[in-house]
C-alpha cells in the first residue's frame, strides 16, 4: 500500500518539505553544531582561565575515566526498554478496548488520555504527594490497614525503580493509546470480515489483520518515544535527583547535573554527543531490522 | 461527480468489529473482559488526578482525605496572586499557535515523505530524527543568541517558534505514517476523472487525515502548552511567562505550596482535559469497506 | 474543515497579538528597570509587588517590572542571560552562586555606592564579610539584605506531650529523635535531608558538632577531621531508626512535605522555611533551636548562604538600579521584607522593631549571631568548583554512607580532598 507516484515535476516533495527545513535549518543547526563544538573544548564560564580546545580529551575522560558515564548509559538503556516496552503494551491494550463500543466510551476515552494533557512540573508535582510517606497514598493505605507507616518508594533501592516507572507510565501510556487507536481507523472493515469468513478468532484476526497495520506505527512511535524517554529528565530529576548513590542516573540527567550543575559544559557537551552517537546508531538499526517502509 | 463516486460512506454507527455473519455469542462475558482492565487503568490514571483535586480545594496542613470543609484560598492565590490568568492566556496562545503551524508543516512534509520517493527523503527523515537526539537544555544558550538577534525573545511568538521547532520533527515522522496508510490509489482515481492532486488531496485524502490531525495536533499541542524550558528561559518579562513556570513557583526552596501547586494544576490541567474530551471522537472514524473498491 | 479554519484564525490572531503586544518603554525622563527575584512564588512575590509599589510612589520617574524567576532555575537562568548578552537591571542573588556571576565578570561593585549613601555602616557586619569572601577582589558585589541561620525546627507539642526539652547538645538530640519515634503511628524523632542539598546542612550540622573553627587550614580542608566524622556517622545511625526511609533521597520539597505533614519531630533546615512550617502547623505548634553543639561546648555556625541585590554591568540605568537597591535595603523596606519572610535583616536599623522581639526563630538566630562567643566558619562558596564539588560528586557519596556502602570517614576524607585541591588553585590564581 506504500504506493510511489510516478517520477514527473519532482519539485513537488522539495517545496513541501522546503519550510521544515527552513525552521529546521535556522534554529537547529547553529546550535547542534555548537555542543560538537564544546564537546572538543573545556569550556567552564566559572573557570575561564581554564578554557581553550581540548581535542578529543574530553572523550577520552569520558570513555576511560568515568564509570558514572558506563553505569549511566547502561541504566538509561534499561530505562527506556522497560519504559518503551510497557507503554506501548498498554497503551495498545487500551486502544484496542477503547476502540469497542461501549456506554460510557467517549467519558472513558477521555479520561485515559488526560494524563497526556498533565505538565511535565505537574505530574512531578502529583507523584512527589503520591509518593511521600506524610502526604501520599501509601499513607493512606496504611491507615485503613494496608501496608507499612512510613513506607518510601523513592527511599528504597530496593523500590526506586519501579516507583519511577510508574509515575512516568502514568504520562506516557497516553501517547502510545493515542496514536495506535488513530491508526486502527485506517484498518478497513472488510479485511476483518473477510478474515473471520475464513474461521479465524480474535485473537488470530488481531495477529493477522491488525498487527501487521499498525505494524509501522508501532515501529515509528517506539522510536520516537524511546528517543524522548531517554532525553527527557525531569521526572527523575525531581523524584529521585537520579539516586539514591546515582542508582536512577540516566546519561542526560548525568549531563544536566554536569553541564548545568557543575558548569562544565565541555564535558557536558561530549556527553552530550555520546548519546547522540548512540540513539543515532540504534535508530538505523532499529529502522533496518524492522523492515520500516516495506510493506507487502 | 467523482467525489461521490469514492467518497466513504457514512459513519457506521456503532462500530463493532465482531463480524456481522457468525453470532457470537457471550457478550456479558466478553464486557466484562473489556471493562475490569478499564476499570483498573482508569483507577491508576484517576488516583493521581484526585489527589491533585484534593489538595487544591483543602487548606493547607488538613490531612482529610475529601476536601471538606472546601476552600478557594489556593485558587486564589494562584490566580490573583501569582497572575495565572495571564499565565493561561500565554499559554493557550503559543499552543493554539503551535498546533496551527505545526499542523500545516507536518501535513505538507508527512504527505511528501509518504507520497513521493525523492533524492535526499533518507538523509531527510534521518535529519529529521537526529534533531530529537540532543536534550533542549544543551542547546540553550545558541537558541538564546539566535532568538535575541532574530528579535525573538520575550515574545509569545518566539516561544511558538521554539516550540514548533521542537515539536516538527515529531509530528511530521507521525503525520507521514498516517498518510502512508490512506491508500493512494483513492487519490489516483481522483486524478484519473480530472481533478488535479491538490483538490484530491483536499477532497479526499484530508477527510480520512481527521484522527491523524487529531492525534498530531493534539501531541504539538500538548507539547507547548507544557514546555517549561523555553517559556523560563526566553521570556525577560513577568507576563510572559507561560504556565508551567507558574506551576515551578510553588516548589521553590522555602516556598513550597502543595495547595497553590495543586490548584494551578487543577487550572493548568482541566481546560486541556476537557478540551481533548471534546475532542476525542474525532480519533475514531469510521471507514467503510466500499471505499476502496468503489 | 471548519476546524481547521477555525485554527488558522486563531493562528493569525495569536501571532498577531504576541507580535505587538511588546510595547516599547515609556517615553521622556523615565525609566524602566526590571528587577528578576531569585525566589518567585506564593510567599515572595506579593512581598515585593508591595515593595515595587512603595518604591514607584516615591520614585515616579522610575517604573520596575517584577519578574519572578522559579528558584530551582534561578542560577540557569541568570547563566543563560549572561551568555547571551540579556541581562536585568537588578536581581536577586545569594551567596551561594554569587561567586559564579562575579567570575563571569557580569555584576558592578557596590562599595562605593554605599559608603557615599545612607547605608554606609548600616550593614550588618556579618554579613557584608561573607558578601565579601565570594568575590577575588573582596569588593562587595551585592548589597546584603537578609541573613539566614540553620535552625531545628521542632514541635513544641510532641516535646511537652513526652515531657522532653528541647536538646542542646547532639548526643540530646539523638536522645530526644529515638525516643520521639514511634513507626507505629507514622512518628519519627528526625528527617535527614539526603537529597539534593544535602551537604550544606550536613557541613553545618559536621561543624557545629565538632567545634573546628576553621574551614581551612593553610590550604588543607578541614571535613575530614575526627569530629566531623563522629557526627557523620551518628547521623547516618539514625537514618532508619529515628528516621523515615524516604529520607536517603529528600530534596527540600520532600523533607518539609514530611514535617509539615505531621510525621517528623525535628527537621534541620534554616529561618527560609518559617512560612512554610508555620502555615501548615501554626507557631504554638513550631519552634525553632538553633543547631546543638558537640563535646567541646563551642559554638561554631556554618552560616547560610546571605540573600542580597546585585547591579548587572549590562544594565543601561545603573543609577535607577541601585537607587531601587538602596530602597530595597533601606530600614523601613528590609523590614517589612524580612518581617514578612521569617529572616534576619541586614540593616541594623531594624534590630529594634517589636516584629522582632515577636518572632522567636528570629530572635533566637540573631541572639547567637550577635553573641561573641559564636565563632562563624564560612563555608568556601568563592571557590568555582565548590557547587560541582558539594553537589555532583558529594550528594550520591553521601546517600552511599546513609546506605551503609560507604564509611562516614571515607566520605568526608573524599570531600576534603576536592575542596584542598580547589582551594590550593584559588590561592595560586591570588
Amino acid at each position: 500500500m506504500t504506493a510511489v507516484l510516478r517520477r514527473r515535476r519532482q519539485w513537488a516533495p522539495y517545496a513541501l518539505i522546503l519550510p521544515t527545513v527552513a525552521v529546521l535549518v535556522a534554529f537547529l543547526l547553529y546550535p547542534i553544531s555548537s555542543v560538537v563544538y564544546y564537546s572538543l573544548r573545556d569550556y567552564n564560564v566559572t573557570q575561564p582561565w581554564k578554557n581553550g580546545f581540548a581535542g578529543l580529551d574530553n572523550f577520552r575522560r569520558m570513555l576511560t575515566d568515568d564509570p558514572l558515564f558506563w553505569q549511566s548509559l547502561l541504566f538509561s538503556a534499561k530505562w527506556v526498554v522497560v519504559q518503551v516496552g510497557l507503554q506501548l503494551l498498554l497503551g495498545l491494550a487500551l486502544a484496542l478496548i477503547v476502540n469497542e463500543t461501549f456506554i460510557g466510551r467517549g467519558v472513558a476515552r477521555s479520561l485515559v488520555f488526560s494524563p497526556w494533557a498533565v505538565s511535565g512540573v505537574l505530574t512531578t508535582g502529583i507523584w512527589i504527594l503520591l509518593y511521600n510517606p506524610s502526604t501520599g497514598v501509601f499513607q493512606e493505605l496504611a491507615n485503613l490497614g494496608v501496608g507499612d507507616h512510613g513506607t518510601s518508594v523513592l527511599g528504597d533501592p530496593a523500590t526506586v525503580f519501579p516507583a519511577t516507572v510508574v509515575a512516568e507510565l502514568w504520562r506516557g501510556v497516553p501517547f502510545f493509546a493515542i496514536l495506535l487507536l488513530a491508526d486502527l481507523q485506517t484498518i478497513p472493515k472488510d479485511l476483518y470480515e473477510a478474515a473471520s469468513v475464513d474461521g479465524a478468532n480474535r485473537w488470530r484476526r488481531f495477529l493477522s489483520v491488525t498487527l501487521p497495520h499498525l505494524r509501522d506505527a508501532i515501529v515509528l512511535s517506539t522510536l520516537l518515544r524511546a528517543v524522548w524517554e531517554f532525553n527527557n529528565v525531569d521526572l527523575i530529576y525531581t523524584l529521585t535527583g537520579g539516586g539514591p548513590a546515582n542508582q536512577t542516573t540516566t546519561l542526560p540527567l548525568y549531563v544536566a547535573r554536569k553541564a548545568v550543575d557543575s558548569h562544565d559544559f565541555g564535558y557536558g557537551s561530549a556527553l552530550t554527543i555520546a548519546g547522540f552517537v548512540v540513539l543515532l546508531f540504534f535508530s538505523i538499526l532499529y529502522l533496518r531490522l524492522s523492515k520500516f517502509g516495506s510493506r507487502s | 461527480m467523482t467525489e461521490t463516486l469514492i467518497r466513504p460512506l457514512e459513519v457506521d454507527p456503532p462500530r463493532r468489529d465482531a463480524p456481522p455473519r457468525s453470532r457470537r455469542r457471550g457478550e456479558p462475558g466478553r464486557s466484562w473482559r473489556l471493562h475490569l482492565p478499564l476499570a483498573l487503568y482508569l483507577l491508576f490514571t484517576l488516583v493521581p488526578f484526585y489527589w491533585m483535586v484534593v489538595f487544591a480545594f483543602r487548606p493547607t496542613g488538613s490531612t482529610a482525605l475529601v476536601p471538606w470543609p472546601i476552600t478557594f484560598e489556593h485558587f486564589d492565590t494562584v490566580w490573583n496572586g501569582l497572575g495565572f490568568g495571564v499565565f493561561f492566556t500565554n499559554s493557550l496562545l503559543v499552543a493554539v499557535g503551535t498546533l496551527g503551524v505545526v499542523s500545516v508543516l507536518a501535513l505538507m512534509g508527512g504527505y511528501a515523505l509518504a507520497r513521493f520517493r525523492f533524492r535526499g527523503q533518507r538523509v531527510f527523515l534521518l535529519a529529521l530524527l537526529c534533531t530529537q537526539f540532543i536534550p533542549g537544555a544543551m542547546m540553550l544558550i545558541p537558541l538564546f543568541v539566535i532568538f535575541k538577534n532574530a528579535g525573538l525573545l520575550n515574545s509569545l511568538t518566539g516561544l511558538v517558534v521554539a516550540d514548533t521547532a521542537f515539536q516538527l520533527p515529531l509530528a511530521l515522522i507521525l503525520m507521514s505514517g498516517f498518510v502512508r496508510n490512506i491508500p493512494v490509489e483513492l487519490e489516483e482515481a481522483a486524478m484519473v476523472d480530472g481533478c488535479t492532486r491538490l483538490r484530491a488531496f483536499f477532497a479526499i485524502t484530508l477527510p480520512l487525515l481527521r484522527p491523524a490531525l487529531v492525534a498530531v495536533g493534539s501531541f504539538a499541542f500538548i507539547g507547548a502548552w507544557n514546555n517549561f524550558l523555553f517559556a523560563l528561559m526566553f521570556a525577560g518579562r513577568q507576563d510572559k511567562f507561560t504556565l508551567p513556570v507558574g506551576l515551578s513557583y510553588a516548589l521553590g526552596e522555602f516556598n513550597t505550596d502543595f495547595g497553590a501547586l495543586a490548584a494551578g494544576g487543577v487550572v493548568a490541567a482541566v481546560p486541556v482535559v476537557l478540551v481533548f474530551a471534546v475532542v476525542q471522537r474525532f480519533l475514531v472514524q469510521g471507514l467503510s469497506a466500499g471505499a476502496v473498491k468503489g | 474543515m471548519g476546524f481547521r479554519r477555525a485554527v488558522a484564525v486563531v493562528l493569525a490572531l495569536g501571532l498577531a497579538l504576541a507580535g505587538c503586544s511588546d510595547a516599547g518603554d515609556g517615553g521622556g525622563g523615565n525609566a524602566t528597570i526590571t528587577f528578576w527575584d531569585n525566589n518567585g512564588g506564593p510567599g515572595r512575590t506579593p512581598i515585593y509587588e508591595e515593595l515595587i509599589k512603595r518604591f514607584e510612589a516615591a520614585n515616579p520617574t522610575i517604573k520596575v517590572e517584577y519578574v519572578g524567576v522559579p528558584s530551582a532555575s534561578v542560577q540557569q537562568k541568570y547563566d543563560t542571560a549572561i551568555a547571551g548578552g540579556s541581562v536585568p537591571d537588578v536581581g536577586g542573588v545569594t551567596t551561594s552562586y554569587l561567586a559564579n556571576l562575579v567570575g563571569q565578570d557580569a555584576l558592578e561593585p557596590l562599595d562605593d555606592r554605599i559608603d557615599s549613601g545612607p547605608l554606609k555602616g548600616k550593614l550588618l557586619p556579618g554579613l557584608v564579610e561573607t558578601v565579601r569572601q565570594t568575590a577575588p577582589d573582596n569588593k562587595l558585589y551585592s548589597a546584603p539584605s537578609s541573613g539566614n541561620l540553620d535552625v531545628i525546627w521542632y514541635r513544641k507539642d510532641w516535646f511537652e506531650a513526652a515531657n522532653l526539652t528541647p536538646p542542646t547538645t547532639w548526643d540530646e538530640l539523638v536522645d530526644r529523635a529515638v525516643k520521639l519515634t514511634d513507626p507505629a503511628r507514622n512518628r519519627y524523632g528526625y528527617t535527614i535531608r539526603g537529597g539534593a542539598g544535602s551537604i550544606f546542612q550536613l557541613l553545618t550540622e559536621t561543624y557545629a558538632y565538632s567545634g573546628v573553627e576553621k574551614f581551612f587550614e593553610g590550604t588543607t580542608s578541614t571535613v575530614a577531621s575526627s569530629g566531623n566524622a563522629d557526627l557523620v556517622r551518628k547521623v547516618a545511625e539514625l537514618y532508619k531508626k529515628a528516621t523515615p526511609e524516604a529520607d536517603v533521597n529528600n530534596n527540600y520539597t520532600q523533607m518539609v512535605a514530611q514535617f509539615t505533614g505531621g510525621s517528623v519531630a525535628m527537621m534541620h533546615h534554616n529561618l527560609g522555611s518559617y512560612s512554610d512550617v508555620t502555615k501548615a502547623l501554626g507557631t504554638d505548634k513550631v519552634g525553632a533551636i538553633s543547631l546543638p553543639v558537640g563535646p567541646s561546648g563551642k559554638k561554631t555556625v556554618v552560616p547560610n548562604p546571605t540573600d542580597g541585590f546585585a547591579v548587572f554591568k549590562g544594565s543601561k540605568n545603573t543609577d535607577a538600579a541601585w537607587k531601587f537597591v538602596e530602597f530595597l535595603v533601606s530600614a523601613e523596606s528590609n523590614s517589612y521584607w524580612n518581617e514578612k519572610v521569617g529572616q534576619i535583616p541586614a540593616n541594623t536599623d531594624v534590630r529594634s522593631e517589636k516584629w522582632i522581639e515577636a518572632n522567636q526563630p528570629v530572635r533566637m538566630a540573631l541572639g547567637v549571631l550577635e553573641d561573641p562567643a559564636t565563632k562563624l566558619v564560612p563555608a568556601p562558596v568563592y571557590l568555582p568548583q565548590y557547587s560541582s564539588i558539594t553537589k555532583t560528586d558529594s550528594e550520591p557519596a553521601y546517600q552511599k554512607v546513609l546506605l551503609g556502602q560507604l564509611s562516614a570517614q571515607e566520605f568526608l576524607t573524599g570531600l576534603a580532598d576536592k575542596l584542598s585541591a580547589a582551594q590550593k588553585e584559588w590561592e595560586e590564581r591570588r
